[in-house]
């Protein structure tokens, strides 16, 4: 009896609990997190230090009408520019001594941004840490130190995996072995780039090997690109860009962008039109492309600086692109070159649209000629919406404009803090 | 409108200078005319008299006897004085004497010839030290005598110097950059004996000289003498050589930590009354410079960095130099002709780059120079008229080698690698020769007793040419970039006129100065090609002018004002840049600053004394060396800048044997002028990278006959404090808070600063038979403080030093 009975006891204990819980869940579900974003703007406040100290602050939201980045904000070197990926801020340059290498940076305590990591490149060449990151654990860069090899990262932990280094030398060596002429070769310095399991990156055959070794000295009028296979970590073949040369300067701005289709379009810069001389003023400079399903380089298509402006002295410098549109800056005066050159710091990169298509290039309205985005991204896209980067040399506009069709407006300008020079959105725990 | 402004202030001057003279001058009563014999008869030049009161205290300020060994102290109250007279290897002779109403007096001394004359020989250097610190142009004086015994280095004691920075990027041979007054870098002027020191390179600097082998050294801050023929804007460091006459040997030896030696030998020869004389200054430097400093250490597999704290491994610096040199004094045609023969060859170990991020093993760098050089000096007239020439060729030969296949890290440990070719991002084996002439004449003409004009003409040349295997090359070409000539010529004349009245009381001198340089090169590095076509010729003429004034109040204390409207033409190196990690830059402007001072002190002789100085400047596209694309930086016109400084210096005696002396120097320094919209709010913010408030004190213990009648000892301390300063431009705003921004940090999240440091010094020094051997122990960073002159280099921590001199007369 008193077994039933405890019996009994315990299946209405039981069943109490079951509705308990049932109820629970009803009323109490493990709810989703909610997500919160914040907005970093990277400022740059000295233009003539190449070692580019600068603030990045953090904002709630999209920013608006005038803006401060000098209070609140985290101040290093290295802030011309960033190249993020998913929710983190990398760096190719690190904020404490302008190191290279790749800085991940972190929104801590207050809404400051804090180093987080820092993975060391040789020093010795510049594109000594450009990167490019496959997935959350899987990356890879250049590193200076073995110049025809291509070093593997762990992203999430920002460290060098010593297992993972790609040798490219015979595909180096595949051209100009013997070649006196080419001082300085190397693999990945200026181009790197991850496409359905391929990994792209540009071979460098270059006419110095001083401190600017790599860089507008190349010595082939066309530019090759390695193919490599990430799973297996094999050298598959070269695809070339023919007829031009100074493959995609970098310093954190990779320049090249992915289409919505997955097309991958390449900037190149050329060099000297007339004397096939290497150069950084441009000629033969022209967008390239890698289909999204091809891992050879498009010869039927490509987008010709030479074709939009004659005089051999153009280039273009950034593209972004989104459903067959292309964004370029288009320069609307000649290059030219050294101290007092207009190429860098001079007003006179307009914005245009290409149609990858047609080719046609329309000229982005309401929006004034800006200076060379350099190391920054010219386009962004944040929340669904593209944004031009706006900086002129007297400052007066020095923020992001909105691209709607062919027209931008402004959307904020930096008044304390220098030259803008990125934004990126960040979703927060 | 502001220099108009300044120009209008320079006239009110100039004019009530003039004026002063005709009021005051009324006042006058009691002379005093002194004139120094030789036992056989013979007058007596240069030798140091003193007008003491009752209390002992100087009535007037020390003079030095003229040419026919007479001095005059006139407008003198009623009362009693001793006159006290001091020559080299005379016996010291005192006099009293009673003054009365418009009375004028003829004392006649004669100084017999001395057995001991090395304390005179220290005396006389103390009288001119301090002739030095009471000219009208302010000028900080180092007196290095004193100190001889110590094992302190120039800057080191210069660094002790109210108003004066000096900042190392290492130990002992880095680079010296001098501060004075918020300026730096090459617009601070370096000089031996008068003569700009361009010519010697690192041969012989502030951080190389032994102490002992000087004077003194004299800190110019703001206006230059004439006698300077230089287009420093915002001082000078003059270095004054010993001028001891007779024949001695100095002997001098210091070990130290980090494997450091110096020695030095310092020797004259001369037969006793003949004409002529010979001798030497020799010294060599040598230090390991491993000191232990924290570092950030990659990791090679992962290459994540961690701090660790490791000693330098290749950091070297040795350093010899020795001048050997003859003359002849006193004839009919020259009172000296002094030809010298020197030669120096130093070399130096790079560690790291610009700042200590990656660490290099075998990169070296070396200078060497023969050189001769000719001085003339000649009175004429009476002594009425002087001429002054100097000159100098020499060619500098400076190397660099950066060779290397592969990598050291920080534990020195090296990996070779043969695809990778130097260290650095610029391979090297350069070998560039820098030729220099340079001839400096200084006239002055005593027009009478209140007045005299002077004259002073340096032309410099110079040119670079050399050769790098592994340098750039002309686009298209083989040529190297070296291998084409770069000239440099700079003319510097200047003229014054130092006016006295009232007895000396005020003093008054005008001067202006003409500028003209002219250099001619290529860019040898760019982002870009380069072709032999893009020569580039700069020239330019400028004018300055400048003003100091100084008043007696009384015997003790005076004021004294300066004011200047002053050119500072880019330099050679700024120009054509070191060959090594300073690129050139040809489209430099001259840097233009209008500067005034003005300045009190008072001292009573043994008690104490108190000095307040004070500037303000208005400088127009500061030159300041900007880091480029690294590791390489560019001399650059940057910004403008204005701001005043206050510096208070004090010094004590307490008790009989100690002397207590501090200052503190506190500069407002900041930016202006600047209009663009993107760096507007910078205007009001401090001049970045420049220490703005630091202060000194010291404690001396001075004990004479502790072991014997001849001895001395000295027990010291010098504390040194250096508030943070921030290596790139914050807002006003975010400056730290409190009375002068003295108090907390600033209000950025960055490293990017110079921490707050406080260094202390201690040691003991002891002198045998009036200082004919001496021995001295010091211990630097007593508390191994981390101490950074620039961001991110370290410096060395806690040191020992020994230090043994011998003299022989």
């Amino acid at each position: 009896m008193n077994r039933h009975i405890l019996k009994g006891w315990m299946l209405a204990a039981a069943g109490l609990a079951l509705l308990a819980g049932c109820d629970k869940d009803k009323k109490d579900p493990d709810p989703e997190p909610e997500k919160k974003y914040k907005y970093v703007v990277q400022t740059s406040s000295n233009l003539s230090n190449a070692q580019r100290p600068g603030n990045i602050k953090v904002f709630d939201t999209f920013p608006s009408g005038n803006i401060s980045t000098i209070d609140q904000s985290f101040q290093g070197m290295g802030m011309a520019g960033w190249r993020p990926y998913g929710n983190w801020l990398l760096k190719m340059f690190d904020s404490e001594a302008y190191e290279q290498g790749i800085e991940r940076l972190k929104i801590g305590t207050g809404d400051i941004v804090e180093v987080e990591s820092f993975l060391k490149a040789d020093a010795s060449a510049f594109g000594s840490g450009n990167f490019v990151i496959a997935d959350e654990t899987t990356g890879f860069y250049w590193d200076a130190a073995t110049p025809l090899k291509i070093q593997k990262f762990n992203p999430t932990t920002l460290s060098r995996v010593s297992s993972g280094e790609i040798d490219l030398t015979a595909a180096v060596n595949e051209r100009g072995a013997d070649e006196a002429g080419i001082k300085y070769r190397s693999v990945g310095q200026k181009f790197l780039a991850v496409k359905k399991g391929k990994l792209f990156a540009n071979i460098t055959y270059a006419k110095t090997d001083g401190s600017q070794k790599g860089f507008w000295d190349d010595f082939y009028p066309d530019v090759y690109i390695a193919v490599i296979d990430i799973a297996t970590g094999k050298y598959e073949k070269t695809t070339k860009i023919e007829g031009t040369g100074s493959i995609a300067y970098i310093n954190d701005n990779p320049m090249y962008s992915f289409d919505t289709n997955g097309d991958l379009y390449i900037v190149c810069q050329g060099g000297d039109r007339d004397n096939l001389q290497a150069g950084a003023l441009g000629g033969r400079s022209k967008i390239a492309r890698i289909k999204a399903n091809e891992t050879d380089v498009d010869a039927a298509w490509s987008l010709n600086m030479d074709d939009i402006r004659s005089d051999g002295k153009s280039k273009f410098v950034s593209v972004f692109a989104k459903d067959g549109k292309l964004v370029v800056p288009v320069n609307n005066t000649a290059l030219t070159g050294g101290p007092q050159g207009n190429i860098n710091l001079t007003d006179i990169w307009e914005f245009h649209i290409a149609d990858v298509n047609t080719k046609a290039l329309t000229k982005i309205t309401g929006i004034p000629a800006v200076t060379n985005p350099g190391g920054s991204y010219g386009s962004v896209e944040i929340d669904g919406k593209v944004y031009l980067r706006v900086s002129t040399a007297d400052g007066s506009m020095n923020g992001y404009y909105e691209l709607n069709g062919t027209a931008a407006t402004r959307t904020f300008d930096v008044t304390e803090g220098g030259s803008i020079q990125g934004i990126y959105k960040i979703e927060v725990e | 409108m502001l220099l108009l402004r300044q120009f209008t202030g320079y006239f009110f001057l100039i004019v009530f200078s003039f004026f002063i003279p005709v009021t005051v001058s009324a006042q006058k009563t009691g002379v005093i005319r002194v004139v120094l014999k030789g036992e056989r008869g013979e007058p007596l030049p240069q030798a140091t008299v003193y007008l003491l009161n009752d209390s002992g205290d100087e009535a007037r300020p020390v003079r030095l006897s003229d040419e026919d060994g007479k001095v005059d102290f006139a407008g003198l109250r009623d009362g009693s004085y001793v006159v006290l007279a001091r020559h080299v290897g005379r016996e010291e002779v005192k006099h009293q004497v009673m003054v009365g109403p418009a009375s004028e007096l003829l004392v006649e001394l004669v100084l017999k010839n001395s057995a001991q004359q090395l304390s005179d020989l220290v005396v006389r250097g103390k009288s001119e030290t301090r002739e030095a610190m009471d000219q009208p142009i302010k000028a900080a004086i180092v007196n290095t005598r004193e100190v001889g015994a110590q094992p302190v280095t120039l800057t080191e004691l210069i660094n002790r110097t109210a108003g004066v920075r000096i900042r190392q990027t290492g130990g002992l041979g880095s680079a010296p950059d001098v501060s004075v007054n918020g300026f730096q870098g090459r617009g601070i002027r370096y000089f031996k004996n008068g003569i700009p020191l361009d010519y010697l390179r690192d041969g012989y600097n502030i951080s190389s000289v032994p102490v002992e082998l000087l004077e003194r050294v004299e800190v110019y801050k703001g206006v230059l003498p004439v006698g300077l023929g230089a287009d420093a804007l915002g001082g000078a460091v003059n270095l004054v050589t010993r001028t001891d006459v007779g024949s001695y040997l100095n002997l001098s030896y210091e070990v130290a930590s980090f494997n450091t030696h110096r020695s030095s030998l310092s020797a004259v020869y001369t037969p006793e009354g003949r004409k002529w004389y010979a001798g030497a200054d020799l010294f060599f430097n040598h230090s390991d410079n491993d000191y232990k400093a924290e570092v950030k250490v990659t990791d090679p597999e992962t290459r994540n960095q961690y701090r660790a704290r490791l000693r330098m491994f290749h950091n070297a610096f040795t350093s010899y130099y020795g001048d050997v040199f003859a003359g002849i004094r006193d004839t009919r045609w020259a009172d000296e002709l002094r030809l010298s023969l020197a030669g120096f060859s130093l070399t130096r170990e790079q560690q790291h780059p610009a700042l200590m991020t990656d660490p290099y093993g075998a990169i070296t760098g070396g200078q060497s120079s023969v050189v001769p050089t000719l001085r003339y000096r000649k009175t004429f007239a009476g002594g009425r008229i002087a001429i002054d020439q100097f000159l100098v060729y020499n060619t500098v030969n400076i190397g660099r080698t950066d060779t290397l296949r592969g990598r050291y890290d920080w534990f020195g440990h090296v990996t070779y690698n043969p695809s990778q070719f130097g260290e650095s991002r610029q391979p090297a084996l350069s070998d560039v020769d820098f030729s220099n002439f340079t001839s400096r004449t200084n006239l002055s003409y005593k027009l009478n007793e209140a007045h005299k004009a002077e004259l002073n003409y340096v032309i410099t040349e110079a040119g670079r040419k050399g050769r790098d295997p592994y340098g750039p090359r002309f686009a298209g070409t083989d040529i190297d970039v070296l291998s084409v000539r770069t000239d440099y010529r700079k003319q510097v004349l200047g003229a014054s006129l130092e006016s006295r009245w009232l007895d000396g009381r005020l003093t008054n001198t005008l001067m202006g100065k003409h500028y003209y340089y002219a250099s001619s090169g290529t860019d040898t590095w760019a982002s870009r090609p380069i072709a032999e076509s893009e020569r580039i010729t700069k020239k330019g003429n400028y004018w300055g002018i400048a003003e100091a004034i100084k008043f007696e109040l009384n015997e003790h204390q005076f004021v004294r004002v300066s004011a200047e409207a002053a050119n500072r033409l880019p330099q050679q190196d700024e120009l054509f840049g070191d060959g090594i990690w300073v690129v050139p830059n040809f489209n430099l402007n001259p840097e233009k600053s209008t500067n005034l001072n003005a300045g009190y002190r008072w001292q009573r002789r043994k008690k104490a004394s108190f000095e307040v100085n004070g500037f303000y400047r208005y400088t127009k596209g500061l030159i300041l060396l900007i880091p480029i694309q690294p590791p390489y930086a560019q001399f650059t016109n940057m910004d403008n800048v204005k701001g005043y400084g206050v510096e208070l210096d004090g010094a004590v005696h307490a008790g009989r044997f100690f002397i207590v002396n501090a200052n503190v120097t506190y500069q407002d320094l900041r930016l202006f002028g600047i209009t663009t919209p993107l760096d507007k709010w910078k205007n009001g913010s401090r001049l970045r990278n420049t220490p703005w408030f630091f202060t000194n004190v010291g404690v001396t213990g001075n004990f004479d006959k502790v072991f014997g009648e001849q001895d001395n000892l000295k027990i010291y301390f010098h504390y040194n404090f250096l508030k943070e300063y921030y290596l790139e431009t914050i807002a006003r705003r975010q400056e730290p808070g409190g009375f002068l921004g003295l108090f907390g940090s600033a209000k950025v999240n960055s490293d990017l600063l110079i921490p707050t440091q406080h260094l202390l010094n201690a040691g003991v020094s002891y002198s045998f038979r009036s200082g004919r051997a001496t021995a001295g122990v010091e211990v630097k960073n007593l508390l191994d403080q981390d101490v950074f002159d620039y961001y991110r280099i370290q410096r060395a921590g806690r040191s020992i030093h020994l230090k043994m001199g011998i003299s022989i007369k």
